[in-house]
């Protein structure tokens, strides 16, 4: 029997890597489901899928780089770009469909562009595509220093029409299980570069330049048209990645997706594609995915674990992975070309000794990743607020601090100013007093800076002016996303007090009262400024 | 006294040297700023202190600097460290909270409870906040070190291990909370002047101190050894091993002190955003500096210079007007330029102009 599981494994070695990362996704999420009856819904699960669509996308294009022995660090940009270009094309009135079609067009272009330099010039992918992401993340703020709505049908269309599951959900009812059409997206792009990467000549040829780009070349393979058509792909798939990111957010901003391109990469390296190139599966990104997305579900089921534990395990399993293709790699002699040379010159001894090292230190730092674990969820002292990746609502929109901020007002401020949410969880209640004195405090602590009494009194006749405290102006809620912030101003002025309330990404605000928020932040730019 | 042998001028020697390119590159940005930039090299001096763009720019390179010189040793190395930002993170978060513990609950004596916002009190000494600090960030260094060095990961992989961890691991040191420092003695670190900034002298000693470490001893050549090529290294008899590990913590101890400095100008432990960036800023410096990512033979110096390169495109982008996200978009073409006019094809151009007639290279 155990002969028979070690000629298996000794078989399917290449499996390996990515199917302990699969089993670690189900022993996780059914660990959750065992521990938390509501991980027990087939929604929760469907979830996993439907929030992170663009983190699955952007790996697959991810992958097939890696995959060359190449890297690239423009993910994050071209997904912010994409965002901020297709909201600002959509402002000007473009069909929805013609939007999608350019952004498409031109997150290929940039992947195509950096390819070239890398393919042609000899320029370093990875600084080639550093320096794409600094262009493409330096031009959203070019075309706007904010964030920009989008208010389209189309757009709105496809952010929430629900797919219901046959047999989990009532059609009639319009009710129950459901998957969002952007994870079909997603789906179908896992499948399409499965195929692509293991059935047509193109796939092979990738895999042949990571194995050996000298040796592809003398095979003939079309070396150099692969790598840009490679890195083409990949800034398609940010391009995609994007496109569903705004959809997703009902937004384009230039700080969106900050550090996306490490989650991706985490992804792809769980997914055990190796860096060095040539070894790992398009299709293990799914379980890439998964495994964060499960992490993440159980530390919001737990509530006491903070946020911050994500990526602290999620390193941890990269580790885990890394350490477990290093072994394989070991075992099979060829692990890469300069490794596989220094292998050679080592004694049995000493490789025995290494094999041991990195098994030692993955195996400590999974039991130290444990324990924090246990130890964090047994003492429960988490806060809750940290940094949740792109796209996950961790954020408590709901509990406002609506109190403190009448006795701010009672206090004498003229406008007290409540911003809630953001990429980082933020909540930060500022009052601006008629003195031109303003007052952050954060929560943990409170700022103080100072303006003067006359731009407060501006600002004030400005918000009038955009008709604050006619009928006009009325409140919004809904469901906020996971990166966009919630507000709650209180405007006293001329003897009138009025609060209004409205949900970043929300297409149903007010028509001024945008304005109104960026003119409150441009007096609020002194926070910034004075520190 | 020795006596020189006298050689005709050379422009070719001038254009050969590792310095000539990032002066070169520093010159142009300088001639911009004297063309576009009204009064920006007026300095001037007032309450002790000389101030003035020159000053800023020396001033704010100071982080990028002391990153570049870890970096450069492990570039040359051959290698790359993706993590100095997260380390600098995680220095500041050690920091703050050896100086403020009460944020994370640690209950003080009554007595000391009220000195809690003195800028005098702070709970653990001076020079035991700096070594915490310091020791911190070696650890990461070597973590890095031991990882590459010992279990043969890649370079970018091992490093980014503890980039994608680094900021969870700040934050759970202060248990998420952005602790402001209002201990005086440490806001100088980043924040005073002895007639220049203080960060200077700091840049100054670790520079020192690195150049010592690789130039004074048999350390720079092993470390140019490896770069070039790790197997002969090892056949010749150099521990590569102990270099490459030499490396990264170094690296990692200039990380920490660039965190010292970023926290200390900044007065809070903002574990998101200390050192957002700043690895690929510092890389930048050291490729600017014409150290090959390959590694190889690295300069110093010509880091040094690199960073202030970049803080000097950053600057003068400000001065006239650029939105401060948008300088990255000029950033990246600034990267794409300096790469591409140190490609091979480029260099072979420049030879051929500067190469006196009839002799052919």
């Amino acid at each position: 029997m155990m002969a028979k599981i070690r000629r298996y494994l000794v078989e399917y070695r290449r499996f390996v890597p990515m199917a302990a990362t699969a089993l670690l996704a189900i022993v996780a999420y059914s660990s959750g489901a065992v521990l938390y009856r509501g991980m027990r819904d087939p929604q929760v699960f469907l979830n996993l899928f439907i929030t992170t669509p663009f983190l699955l996308i952007s790996a697959v294009g991810m992958t097939f780089v890696i995959l060359t022995g190449g890297i690239d660090l423009s993910v994050s940009g071209v997904v912010a770009l994409t965002t901020v270009a297709a909201a600002a094309l959509l402002r000007e009135g473009w069909n929805a469909w013609l939007v999608v079609l350019a952004m498409l067009v031109m997150g290929t272009l940039l992947g195509a562009v950096m390819g070239g330099f890398i393919t042609y010039l000899k320029v370093q992918p990875f600084i080639a595509t550093l320096a794409g992401m600094w262009f493409a993340r330096g031009l959203c703020f070019f075309i706007s220093d904010d964030a920009i709505q989008i208010n389209n049908r189309i757009y709105d269309l496809l952010g929430d029409t629900k797919f219901l599951i046959p047999l989990l959900a009532d059609p009639v009812e319009q009710t129950g299980a459901y998957i969002s059409p952007l994870a079909v997206v997603a789906m179908l792009v896992l499948v399409v570069g499965t195929y692509v990467a293991h059935r047509t000549r193109f796939g092979r040829t990738v895999y042949a330049i990571g194995g050996s780009e000298q040796s592809a070349l003398l095979m003939g393979l079309p070396v150099n048209r692969t790598k840009v058509l490679v890195y083409a792909l990949s800034g398609f798939c940010s391009a995609l990645a994007g496109i569903t990111l705004s959809i997703y957010v009902s937004s384009g901003h230039g700080s969106y997706a900050r550090g996306f391109e490490l989650d991706v990469i985490a992804v792809v390296v769980m997914a055990g594609t190796s860096l060095a190139g040539g070894q790992g599966y398009v299709f293990g990104a799914l379980f890439g995915v998964l495994v964060t997305d499960v992490i993440q579900t159980l530390i919001q089921f737990h509530g006491d674990i903070s946020s911050w534990w994500t990526r602290i395990v999620v390193g941890a399993l990269t580790l885990i992975v890394i350490g477990i293709q290093s072994q394989l790699a070991a075992r099979s002699g060829r692990g890469g070309d300069r490794n596989g040379a220094k292998e050679r010159v080592q004694s049995e001894a000493a490789r025995r000794r290494r094999r041991l090292t990195v098994a030692g230190v993955a195996g400590g730092v999974a039991v130290v990743a444990l324990a924090a674990v246990l130890i964090a969820s047994l003492g429960g002292n988490g806060t809750g607020d940290g940094t949740p990746t792109a796209g996950i609502p961790a954020c408590d929109f709901e509990s406002t601090r609506q109190d403190e901020a009448a006795s701010l007002v009672a206090g004498g401020a003229v406008i007290a100013y409540e911003r809630k949410g953001g990429e980082d969880c933020i909540h930060e209640l500022y009052a601006i007093y008629p003195d031109g004195r303003m007052v952050l405090d954060d929560g943990s602590q409170q700022l103080e800076v100072h303006v003067t009494a006359g731009e407060v009194d501006q600002l004030l006749s400005t918000i009038s002016a955009r008709r604050w405290f006619t009928d006009e102006m009325y409140d919004t809620w809904h469901t906020p996303c996971g990166q966009c912030f919630t507000y709650y101003t209180t405007v006293v002025y001329q003897g009138q007090e009025k609060t209004v309330k409205a949900v970043d990404g929300g297409t149903d605000a007010p028509a001024d009262y945008w304005q109104v928020v960026s003119a409150i932040n441009g007096v609020l730019a002194a926070f910034d400024s004075g520190e | 006294m020795m006596k020189k042998p006298k050689r005709p001028f050379q422009w070719s020697k001038l254009t050969e040297s590792r310095l000539f390119l990032p002066l070169v590159a520093l010159a142009l940005i300088l001639l911009f700023d004297l063309l576009f930039v009204d009064g920006f090299f007026d300095i001037s001096y007032s309450g002790g202190r000389l101030s003035g763009s020159l000053i800023n720019i020396l001033r704010n390179s100071s982080t990028v600097i002391l990153l570049a010189l870890g970096m450069t040793l492990v570039i040359a190395t051959g290698g790359i460290d993706l993590s100095v930002g997260a380390i600098m993170a995680i220095a500041a978060s050690v920091a703050a909270i050896m100086m403020n513990p009460v944020i994370i609950g640690v209950e003080l004596p009554p007595h000391l409870m009220e000195f809690i916002n003195d800028p005098n009190f702070t709970f653990a000494p001076l020079w035991q906040v700096i070594m915490g600090t310091l020791i911190a960030a070696t650890i990461c260094g070597l973590w890095n070190g031991v990882l590459v060095a010992y279990g043969n990961i890649q370079p970018m992989v091992a490093t980014l291990i503890l980039m994608y961890a680094g900021r969870g691991i700040a934050q759970l040191i202060t248990n998420g909370v952005r602790i402001q420092i209002f201990y005086e003695p440490y806001a100088f670190i980043g924040g005073g002047w002895l007639i220049l900034p203080f960060s200077l002298y700091i840049v100054a000693i670790v520079f020192v101190l690195a150049w010592l470490l690789t130039r004074k001893t048999a350390i720079g050549l092993f470390v140019e050894s490896v770069g070039v090529n790790a197997r002969s290294s090892f056949f010749s008899g150099i521990e590569e091993r102990k270099i490459k590990l030499l490396a990264y913590t170094f690296c990692g101890f200039c990380a920490g002190v660039a965190g010292l400095v970023a926290s200390s100008n900044i007065k809070t432990s903002d574990s998101n955003n200390i050192g957002l960036d700043y690895e690929l800023d510092a890389i930048l410096a050291v490729v600017i500096g014409g150290t090959l990512m390959t590694g190889g033979r690295f300069s110093l110096l010509a880091s040094i210079i690199g960073g202030l390169v970049i803080q000097a495109i950053t600057t003068s982008m400000y001065a006239i007007g650029v939105a401060a996200n948008a300088v990255l978009a000029i950033k990246g073409v600034v990267v794409i330029l300096v790469i591409l006019l140190y490609s091979e094809q480029v260099r072979a151009l420049v030879r051929r102009v500067t190469a006196p007639k009839g002799v052919s290279r």
